[in-house]
């Protein structure tokens, strides 16, 4: 029974998200639940790297990168691609029997130029329909391109270790960037790339009609997406891929010598946990609306880093638990207080308690402080079974002695 | 039938040659012993055999395949199996997953259940079965001597070079482990053992090679190998009462 205790407590958590949004009715209703998608964001991001770090021991710091390639994917896409029933003549484009894909030009910072698309529409007569493709597109694009660039950089680091793939990474996530904010005329640089909203034009849904502004939907996109994840993770984690990618932390030769094709699984587990991370990062920068290069700053990866070590960096659903609860407490510290004279500005000091629990964490727990609780239902009975399994062996051995006398 | 054939390797680090034109036969399930001194090339060679690093030049074919170019886990997958001279058990795994590693590398179709039962049956027979659930961090230096032995059951090549198998054990889990190399031979398999134990070796072994600074300067009978002045210059050295008795000068 205790070892199905956490199952039911996840099947309960699971009831508790899909439930909160129908059921909450808070007037801090919009900040909750911004509190709630900033937060499985997170967890998507935390799980995926405690699965790339914590499982397969591949200490990355461009996690952060690979969710910016979906965020930055899906904003190009949904800036830049656009499906015409007419040739403009002035664009890149391409035609797709009786449509044509229109790749705009770059659109630079500023507002005042006219798009090579808005040139043509002033020249065409009525009739001519302009659409955008599915924004669906484009978070499936950011999710296959973060892919491929887990495939390279996997590739890349297979001899990397420990300290070296650290900065290999490092390297990766700075070089991406300053490219990004170089190519202002394609990226708008650090003025940030507009990313329209999940649904632009509102859905409805069981017959309540929700704006592109509201909370709920995106909310539930992140949820699903994020358990989507999970169930992928966890799937992976109790398969033999799970149990070869921890042979490859462990000892990559040794599981090499015993038939491990550690290459592959390597190689594997960075294109699985950077599609994941790209998945989020398309999602997370439709909701938020624009992103700038800023979303891939060390102290963001160092965040990532720290939710799935407090959480436990060997368990996926301790990480993610990790994240959430980091994710409200970082927000509710916000809050600045004064004692005497002094105002303690939180916003800046919550960063300065987030960092102690970090070190504390890795000093005195480090296995995190959720893991333990996990393993305590899941393992708690080993060390009785295997002295009471020694003591049994024991008592026959006797046994066996004894009659070997009479 | 078990074929290893071992053609001319050599093998140089920066110039410095290890493995200098080494070349044996294994027909059948032989039992080997491997000695040599320290830095005589025994692991490289042995590193050779399974892939982990590349011959300079020189050949190895397993049954009729060469091995000499394929990573590691295809020359495990093609029937050669090691374990290693420092323990290198997968140490944040439970025992029981420690087995199920090789098993599944070897059946891609296969999931662990599949092998619940024969991997009780080899822990059983190494008598660390009572540990299956405990990560391997928690076993003793001796104990994961034997989980080595049982991940190579679980891989279950048709040849087996087992590093030093017998440092720094206790002399009862020894006599565990001399029954294992007895079990997996007398099932068809070949054994190289490699080791310092040198009463162990030559009651063990039926036949000898020896390495002395990359080069093979013997292999044959144990017993004959005992006698060689060679190998008595390079590695055994004189039992004390065949010293000649030196006359102090002055």
């Amino acid at each position: 029974m205790k070892k199905h205790i956490p199952h039911i407590v996840g099947a309960l958590a699971v009831l508790f998200l899909v439930a909160f949004p129908l059921s909450y009715r808070g007037t801090n209703y919009d900040y909750i639940m911004h509190l709630w998608i900033t937060g499985l964001f997170y967890a998507i991001l935390a799980s995926s790297w405690s699965l790339l770090a914590g499982y397969a021991g591949q200490f990355s710091f461009g996690h952060m990168a690979f969710m910016a390639i979906g965020a930055y994917t899906t904003g190009l896409f949904s800036n830049y691609v656009f499906l015409s029933s007419a040739a403009t003549h002035t664009c890149t484009e391409f035609k797709l029997g009786s449509t044509y894909l229109v790749l705009l030009d770059p659109i630079g910072v500023t507002v005042a130029k006219q798009s090579c698309l808005d040139l043509a529409q002033a020249a065409w007569p009525s009739g001519v329909v302009v659409t955008q493709p599915s924004l669906l597109w484009g978070i499936v694009l950011g999710v296959l391109v973060g892919g491929l660039f887990g495939l390279v950089i996997g590739a890349l680091v297979l001899r990397l270790r420990s300290a070296y793939l650290a900065l290999f990474t490092i390297g990766f996530s700075e070089i991406l960037r300053a490219g990004i904010s170089a190519e202002i005329s394609v990226t708008r640089g650090q003025a940030g790339l507009e990313v329209p909203p999940l649904f632009p034009d509102g859905i409805s849904l069981l017959g309540v009609t929700f704006s592109a502004s509201d909370k709920l939907p995106p909310y539930y996109v992140m949820l699903f997406l994020f358990l989507v994840c999970m169930a992928v993770m966890v799937g992976l984690e109790r398969s033999r891929f799970g149990l070869f990618i921890r042979s490859l932390r462990e000892d990559e030769e040794a599981a090499a010598a015993l038939g491990v094709n550690t290459v592959r699984y390597k190689i594997l587990v960075f294109v699985i946990t950077s599609m994941m991370a790209a998945a989020a990062g398309a999602v997370q920068a439709h909701y938020i609306g624009i992103i700038s290069p800023n979303i891939l700053i060390l102290l963001q990866m160092s965040i990532v880093i720290a939710m799935a070590v407090i959480g436990g960096l060997e368990s996926i659903v301790a990480a993610a638990v990790g994240a959430v609860i980091i994710s409200f407490t970082i927000e509710f510290l916000r809050t600045s207080f004064t004692i005497g004279s002094v105002t303690i500005d939180m916003s800046i000091w919550r960063l300065v308690f987030f960092g102690l629990l970090l070190m504390l964490t890795l000093r005195f727990r480090r296995n995190g402080l959720i893991h333990p609780i996990f393993l305590w239902f899941s393992r708690g009975g080993v060390k009785q079974e295997t002295v009471a399994k020694r003591m049994a062996a024991r008592g026959d051995t006797e046994l066996d002695k004894i009659e070997d006398l009479a | 039938m078990i074929r290893l054939e071992v053609n001319d390797i050599r093998k140089n680090f920066g110039g410095r040659q290890v493995l200098n034109g080494v070349s044996f036969k294994v027909n059948g399930p032989e039992r080997i012993g491997l000695i040599g001194p320290n830095g005589a090339g025994k692991t490289t060679l042995t590193n050779v055999l399974d892939g982990a690093i590349k011959p300079t030049s020189g050949t190895v074919y397993l049954n009729g395949k060469r091995i000499d170019p394929l990573p590691s886990f295809k020359v495990a997958q093609a029937g050669f199996g090691r374990t290693f001279q420092v323990s290198r058990a997968f140490r944040r795994m439970t025992v029981i997953e420690n087995l199920y590693v090789p098993a599944l590398a070897l059946n891609p179709t296969a999931h662990r259940r599949d092998f619940r039962e024969q991997a009780m049956e080899v822990l059983a027979f190494l008598t660390i079965e009572h540990l299956r659930n405990e990560y391997a961090q928690a076993l003793s230096g001796g104990q994961l001597k034997l989980l080595e032995l049982a991940r190579l059951l679980m891989l279950d090549p048709a040849i087996m070079v087992l590093d030093e198998p017998f440092a720094g054990v206790h002399p009862k889990l020894i006599e565990i482990i001399l029954r294992y190399i007895h079990r997996v031979n007398e099932a068809g398999k070949a054994v190289i053992i490699i080791s310092h134990d040198m009463d162990t070796i030559f009651s063990l072994s039926k036949r000898l090679l020896v390495l002395s600074y990359g080069d093979l300067i013997a292999d044959d009978d144990p017993q004959v190998v005992k006698k060689d002045p060679t190998v008595i210059e390079a590695y055994l050295g004189q039992d004390e009462e065949d010293e000649p008795v030196n006359s102090q000068d002055g």
